[in-house]
């Protein structure tokens, strides 16, 4: 009856009995060199947390380990089941040379990320620190504490701008002045802040632009340039920075103001110099509203 | 003169740019009185003059008695220099300042 059922059996429990001792020992060496494996990788990276290395070089480096690791697990774990070690060796670095020249062919082929962990990046709406990528989302840091995570294929499918693309960025600093203030010591006092700072690149140099002549004030543009890491704090420090030294040297910023004029004229609408009020040269509108005003009870 | 040596002139001439400030200070302690630096001469300097101004405000605020960590020493002549130790004036008034003065 078991013959009719299972015509294999004798033949399985023949192989069973050859080799099942190997394979089980080949799996047990495969989940405890996992285990150790994840371990390996976890003090690694604890490690390197605590040294000066950049998130980003380090997380390299714990997967460069995870990838050694792996395939140290994996060879051992071939042998202990029975296969021949330099076979299993060869098969692999077939599989690793397959995929890496796979990589190298259809890499342009691939759509990438443009960032890496560690960039400032502003996509959609979220603007933050990217802190690591998986092959599903990425998730980041906003300035403000917040953690998003937002899948890859929205980012691949919006605009993205990576802040650290380039290492300079450029900095304005905008200031209004009144058409009576001095407009070259004006641009000589921005300039040379600009350039005083450490942080400020000397090439490409600060550089003042008169942007506008508005009504009632002209614009100046400061320009310079710094390091991506230095820009909102010299952004900040740049714009305080000017305050004082535009109140030491004498020139006032532009308010906001209106100016009235009198007109001492007959007035269209309204009363006359008799106090009198022509209700006949009101707008129609107006004399509607008059008239709803009056009908209401008291 | 070609604009390139022209722009060389300008540079070493007009507006020079520091490298770094340091908070400079004297801690007095009894009869001593030693000279100090945040950060010191072998760090790094502090690339912004506000924050070198604003700590050395706050250590000015912070020397008096009653601050376990000074041990009854007292932190005076704060002021903040450049990369060369020289005296820095303050980004805010245009003038030298010094904080806690006190006579040698």
């Amino acid at each position: 009856m078991e013959q009719q059922l299972f015509p294999n059996l004798d033949r399985y429990q023949a192989i069973l009995h050859q080799y099942g001792f190997d394979l089980i020992r080949a799996l047990a060496f495969l989940v405890i060199g996992l285990i150790l494996m994840k371990l390996i990788a976890r003090g690694v990276h604890t490690l390197l947390g605590k040294t000066p290395i950049r998130p980003a070089t380090s997380a390299t480096v714990v997967n460069v380990v995870k990838a050694l690791l792996l395939l140290v697990v994996l060879v051992t774990a071939a042998t202990e089941a029975g296969l021949d070690t330099r076979m299993v060796f060869r098969s692999l670095l077939v599989v690793t040379l397959a995929a890496v020249a796979l990589i190298m062919l259809f890499r342009p082929y691939i759509p990438s990320l443009p960032f890496k962990p560690g960039n400032t990046i502003k996509t959609g709406e979220w603007l933050g620190k990217v802190e690591a990528t998986t092959m599903i989302n990425t998730r980041m840091r906003t300035f403000d504490g917040k953690t998003v995570f937002i899948p890859n294929s929205k980012i691949l499918n919006d605009f993205v701008v990576n802040y650290q693309w380039t290492p300079n960025r450029r900095i304005k600093v905008d200031v209004f002045i009144g058409y009576d203030q001095d407009l070259t010591k004006a641009k000589q006092t921005l300039e040379a802040l600009m350039i005083a700072d450490p942080r400020v690149v000397a090439a490409p140099r600060p550089v003042v632009y008169v942007l506008n002549l508005k009504p009632g004030y002209i614009e100046l543009g400061g320009r310079a340039w710094v390091d991506n890491k230095d820009y909102w704090t010299v952004r900040c420090e740049l714009i305080e920075k000017a305050k004082f030294a535009f109140d030491r040297a004498g020139i006032k910023f532009a308010n906001n103001k209106l100016d009235i004029h009198r007109y001492d004229g007959e007035a269209a609408y309204g009363p006359h110099s008799d106090g009198q009020w022509e209700s006949e040269t009101w707008p129609e509108e107006m004399r509607l509203m008059d008239q709803k005003e009056s009908e209401v009870p008291s | 003169m070609k604009v390139a040596e022209a722009l060389k002139v300008m540079d070493a001439g007009w507006v020079k740019k520091k490298k770094g400030y340091r908070v400079y200070f004297e801690t007095v302690s009894g009869d001593t009185c030693t000279p100090d630096m945040m950060p010191g001469e072998k760090d790094p300097p502090l690339t912004s003059d506000v924050v070198a101004w604003r700590s050395a405000w706050k250590l000015t605020q912070a020397s008096h008695p009653e601050n376990p960590q000074l041990d009854g020493a007292q932190l005076v002549n704060i002021t903040v220099v450049d990369d060369e130790g020289k005296p820095v004036p303050y980004y805010a008034t245009g003038s030298y300042k010094i904080f806690n003065r006190r006579e040698a």
